[in-house]
């Protein structure tokens, strides 16, 4: 596997480094002003796959550029950096905005809220740029929702692949439920 | 065992079409979904043209869509707000709390114009702040008065609800100009993202608003089925269960069960006796209720002795049995006879002639029921029982089934199928 890094590749796994991806709760990621509804779950795969798009990619509607990412983890990680791969013609994105921890942004409350990083997005279709973050913010990390808020000209922004790096613990996040106990139980509300 | 089919039928009868509460289906029609009801209370709904005015009957219709959502799931909320009135103001915040939505709707007033935009915009603020974030965000929008914003408008309007994940139904109803279906179908296409979001036009008639929205998509929910809005509707149409044997699997599994196995048991030797009786039946289908009430009095001791002596059938019960299988065809709901499979299951496996007693005799505590039901499938049995005395026709044939079905409306093929 071609790895676009400086360094030689025999004393570490590139793709072990890239491994947060194995602890993001794949079925309950969810993005908003994706064109197919579920394709979002397509761009969270091994760092061997991030170029290849047979299962799907994430796109958003025509003539908007704007995606909205929950990434919810199955345990609480810390995050070292992020490497996005966007699609060509313009129609990766440009900027991205991550805030930590809260459930339920929509378009709005991501536009008015202060992320608690931003960066500026360069074209990346091979997968080679990662984009550091303050990792002492990003501790103790149990959803992350990424804002792609403009991209480069292009009608929609499409979006390949989303790497996640840096450490999981095997700590929950502690979370005040509102429970309904089942007087029936359904085996359709548990899937 | 008669103890059994007594029980077996008191449960079935206990329950009026009404009391739909209890029975849930395993298809659940709706998941999480948090859903926002936008009324239209503008001056436009004073019109009489749906009975009892456009007003009540959205009413109805709005107490219908709550009671299905918050049965279906008990996590699922709904909310209600105004659009014309007094203003665009939200009456009840979504809650899972039937009463409180139903004791919104009381004291509304009706007056002024319908403000959609300011409506959409509202529910979707509402939605937004809804308690539990896993909740799919839906708005339900009854569009009575005419639409005053162009497409373009509209088509915004739907394009930032996709964008935001809210799906949108609307029931187009009342004023109805050239362009307002159009207009409402263009919101449709730009909020619709995989089929989540649906309109239904009503044209004013004799059907209640309520009833025409029951057989839609906006009840039904996604999963092609909710068991509120299927048996509703089935109760609306032919004023029965909309279940396979009147009685939900979720409830009573077993005996569910039971029903579904002695079911087939009984199919496979109704076909066997009813070969035999097709000369018979064809005499004793003229029977008086005089031959009735002596055929019950036999049929009684019949019952008894065989309780005591299974093995020991005298054979000259077969004759006795053939007309108690006459008089099953007969008379009687097919929802008791399906019933009295829930005591054949037990029975039936030792003697089928018992079943046969023990039929006669659930039927007997059916005859004084005197809803339009039973005279309904009294039709279906006689007609049916004259079909099999035709020569030449086979119950089992396909165009016959479609014939019955068709005759017969929806559903209950399965259950005249055991009669034929």
């Amino acid at each position: 596997m071609a790895c676009l890094h400086d360094h030689s590749c025999e004393d570490h796994n590139c793709a072990a480094d890239w491994s947060l991806y194995n602890h993001v709760d794949i079925p309950k990621v969810v993005a908003l002003n994706e064109s197919v509804p579920g394709s979002v779950k397509s761009v969270f795969k091994p760092w061997e796959q991030r170029l290849d798009t047979s299962g799907g990619f994430l796109e958003s509607n025509e003539g908007d550029p704007e995606l909205l990412v929950f990434i919810p983890f199955t345990s609480d990680v810390k995050i070292k950096s992020i490497s996005i791969v966007g699609g060509a013609d313009g129609t990766s994105p440009s900027r991205m905005r991550a805030f930590i921890n809260r459930e339920g942004i929509d378009f709005s409350d991501a536009q008015n809220m202060q992320p608690v990083q931003e960066w500026e997005l360069a074209e990346n279709l091979q997968g080679a740029l990662e984009y550091q973050t303050r990792y002492s913010r990003f501790q103790g990390v149990a959803n992350l929702t990424l804002h792609f808020s403009d991209n480069f000209g292009g009608d929609t922004t499409k979006i390949y692949y989303i790497g996640l790096r840096g450490e999981a613990t095997q700590n929950k996040r502690d979370v005040v439920a509102t429970i309904v106990y089942e007087v029936m139980p359904n085996p359709s509300d548990h899937k | 065992m008669v103890l059994e089919v007594r029980r077996a039928t008191c449960r079935r009868f206990s329950l009026p079409n009404s009391d739909l509460r209890l029975i849930s289906s395993p298809r659940r029609g709706f998941p999480l979904q948090a859903t926002m009801i936008c009324i239209d209370n503008s001056e436009w709904m004073r019109n009489g043209d749906y009975a009892p005015s456009r007003f009540q009957a959205q009413a109805d219709a709005v107490n219908l869509i709550c009671g299905a959502k918050t049965q279906s799931n008990p996590e699922n909320t709904v909310g209600v707000m105004t659009m014309a009135g007094k203003g665009v103001r939200v009456l009840v915040t979504p809650t899972s709390d039937l009463g409180k939505i139903l004791a919104c709707m009381h004291g509304l007033e009706v007056g002024a114009e319908a403000n959609l935009a300011a409506a959409i915009q509202v529910a979707q603020l509402a939605l937004k702040h809804r308690q539990n974030k896993r909740q799919q965000q839906r708005i339900i929008a009854f569009i009575g008065s005419p639409v005053k914003y162009d497409k373009k408008v509209l088509e915004t309007i739907g394009k930032k609800l996709k964008k935001n994940n809210v799906a949108l139904d609307i029931v187009d109803f009342g004023e109805s100009d050239d362009e307002k279906p159009e207009k409402l179908e263009a919101l449709i296409a730009a909020v619709n993202s995989n089929d989540s979001s649906h309109i239904v036009h009503v044209p004013p008639g004799d059907n209640a608003l309520s009833d025409v929205l029951l057989s839609t998509p906006i009840f039904t929910g996604e999963e092609g089925g909710s068991g509120f809005a299927a048996s509703a509707a089935a109760a609306a149409a032919t004023g029965a269960s909309g279940f396979e044997f009147g009685v939900d699997p979720n409830v009573d599994p077993e005996l569910a069960l039971a029903l579904r196995l002695s079911m087939e048991e009984e199919r496979a030797r109704q076909e066997a006796i009813a070969k035999k009786a097709a000369e018979d039946t064809e005499n004793k289908d003229h029977a008086s209720s005089s031959n009735n009430d002596s055929v019950m009095a036999e049929a009684e001791p019949a019952t008894n002795a065989a309780d005591d002596d299974k093995k020991e059938q005298p054979k000259d019960d077969d004759d006795l049995l053939q007309q108690a299988l006459a008089m099953s065809m007969e008379g009687g709901s097919s929802g008791s006879a399906s019933v009295a499979d829930a005591a054949m299951a037990e029975a039936g496996a030792v003697d089928p002639d018992l079943a046969l007693a023990l039929q006669m005799s659930v039927q007997d505590a059916n005859m004084s029921s005197d809803s339009d039901m039973s005279k309904v499938f009294e039709d279906r049995s006689f007609v049916t029982s004259i079909l099999n005395s035709l020569p030449g026709v086979d119950p089992n044939d396909p165009s016959v089934k479609d014939l019955l079905a068709s005759l017969h409306g929806q559903g209950e093929v399965r259950s005249f199928l055991f009669l034929s």
